[in-house]
């Protein structure tokens, strides 16, 4: 009867750990420091920052990722931020890349490792209308390299313009495709605005 | 004994009362003076306004964040309720749902009445997720979180628990209806909790859940 009694409790504990593990899922390996205040922010350094990025995986209200170049929870039903994988939006990732705060008044620089959890205040549609102090609206003639296109749905970072009608943007586009950088023609369409960041050092 | 029985006489008629008057009590007033309504299956309800209107007919009011892919003349549903007022509508094509949301703006680049918005993408009518936007504050600088929730199957009346009293939604124009709180919110994690309960014409409770919304994308 002892071995039965300690057979279910063991058993009992372990279907919760697989329970919490199934919930937490990426999110367990994240963490929620403060960032770290910072005098600095050149084109170049977001460049890396988002960059390094890439393959990392894409997850609906997410802003988490480590290094290893691979999504850890491919395949999450889009638009819901409950699953907890690996990887931000497009506006999460558009956050930690520009050193934004979570304060809108703020518009100082703001240094988020890779696993810390944050997405921000802002969804693509705020970016777009330049909501918050570092935010504003710029001309899409006239975007340059990280500044970025928005539209009510969806943002993406210029990473190189380019002269053949389109440019290369580094975004967080969707579950399927992840974290990449892709020949877009955001420039052209009218449902897409041009947006920046107050603030570059270099 | 007869000392306690004197004092609890006392005592508990206090206490009620306190539980009654104290800041905790019902509203008696909307955001802009109006007085508030009581749906009477929710006792200590508060019912805030909806109403569908044209884009014309609201004029500066819908013009002051009115997308361009938006008509002038587009329906709007405008809501307005304790701490929070907003417009619903969708663009010329039926494809986004849009919002603008009351309050003030922290970061000062917006003017009152509105301080936000959000856009959802409608599949076949419905949204995917709440929208939530935590932009704004009210007028004691507490943040404000708006989100807006899909009415189920003969869903007539939206309740949300703001604590000391349930805000009634009325479902109208066949929209999702944009609620609103000032508690639950976690600003440092983008996210926020609406306890909802949705009630049919009659006043029958369907059903009661937890909206747990997240800024997306």
């Amino acid at each position: 009867m002892r071995v039965f009694l300690t057979a279910c409790v063991a058993g009992l504990v372990l279907a919760m750990a697989a329970g919490a593990q199934a919930y937490h899922r990426f999110w367990i390996n994240c963490n929620y420091d403060s960032p770290a205040f910072v005098t600095t922010m050149t084109r170049d350094a977001a460049q890396d920052y988002a960059n390094a990025a890439r393959y990392e995986g894409y997850q609906w209200g997410g802003g988490c990722w480590n290094y290893d170049d691979f999504d850890s929870y491919p395949y999450d039903p889009p638009g819901d931020p409950s699953t907890h994988g690996e990887g931000g939006d497009c506006s999460g990732l558009t956050f930690k890349t520009w050193r934004e705060s979570e304060d809108t008044w703020r518009d100082g620089r703001y240094l988020w490792r890779a696993l810390r959890n944050a997405h921000g205040p802002y969804d693509a549609r705020a970016f777009k209308y330049g909501a918050g102090a570092p935010n504003h609206v710029v001309s899409k003639a006239g975007a340059g390299v990280m500044d970025a296109f928005a539209s009510d749905s969806h943002i993406g970072m210029v990473f190189f313009r380019s002269l053949y009608g389109g440019d290369q943007i580094v975004e967080a586009k969707c579950e399927s495709c992840g974290t990449n950088i892709f020949f877009r023609t955001y420039r052209t369409p009218s449902s897409y605005g041009g947006v920046g960041r107050w603030g570059w050092t270099g | 004994m007869g000392l306690d029985r004197l004092s609890l006489g006392l005592v508990i008629p206090l206490v009620l009362a306190c539980a009654a008057c104290g800041h905790g009590g019902r509203p008696k007033l909307l955001l802009h003076g109006e007085v508030a309504a009581e749906f009477r299956p929710v006792p200590g309800s508060v019912i805030s306004i909806a109403r569908a209107l044209r884009g014309t007919t609201l004029g500066r009011r819908f013009d002051l964040c009115r997308p361009p892919s938006v008509a002038f003349d587009a329906l709007v549903v405008e809501r307005i309720g304790v701490v929070g007022e907003s417009l619903t509508f969708a663009d010329r094509r039926g494809r986004t749902l849009h919002s603008c949301d009351g309050g003030i703006d922290p970061a000062g680049e917006r003017s009152p009445p509105w301080c936000g918005g959000s856009a959802g993408l409608l599949f076949d009518g419905r949204l995917l997720d709440p929208r939530l936007d935590i932009l704004c504050r009210d007028s004691t600088g507490r943040p404000l979180a708006y989100a807006w929730v899909e009415p189920v199957a003969g869903a007539h009346w939206i309740a949300v628990d703001q604590g000391a009293y349930a805000e009634i939604y009325e479902v109208i124009a066949t929209m999702p209806v944009r609620i609103a709180t000032a508690r639950e919110i976690e600003l440092a994690r983008a996210r926020a909790r609406f306890d909802v309960t949705q009630y049919d014409v009659q006043g029958r409770a369907l059903v009661r859940a937890t909206v747990e919304a997240s800024v997306a994308g």
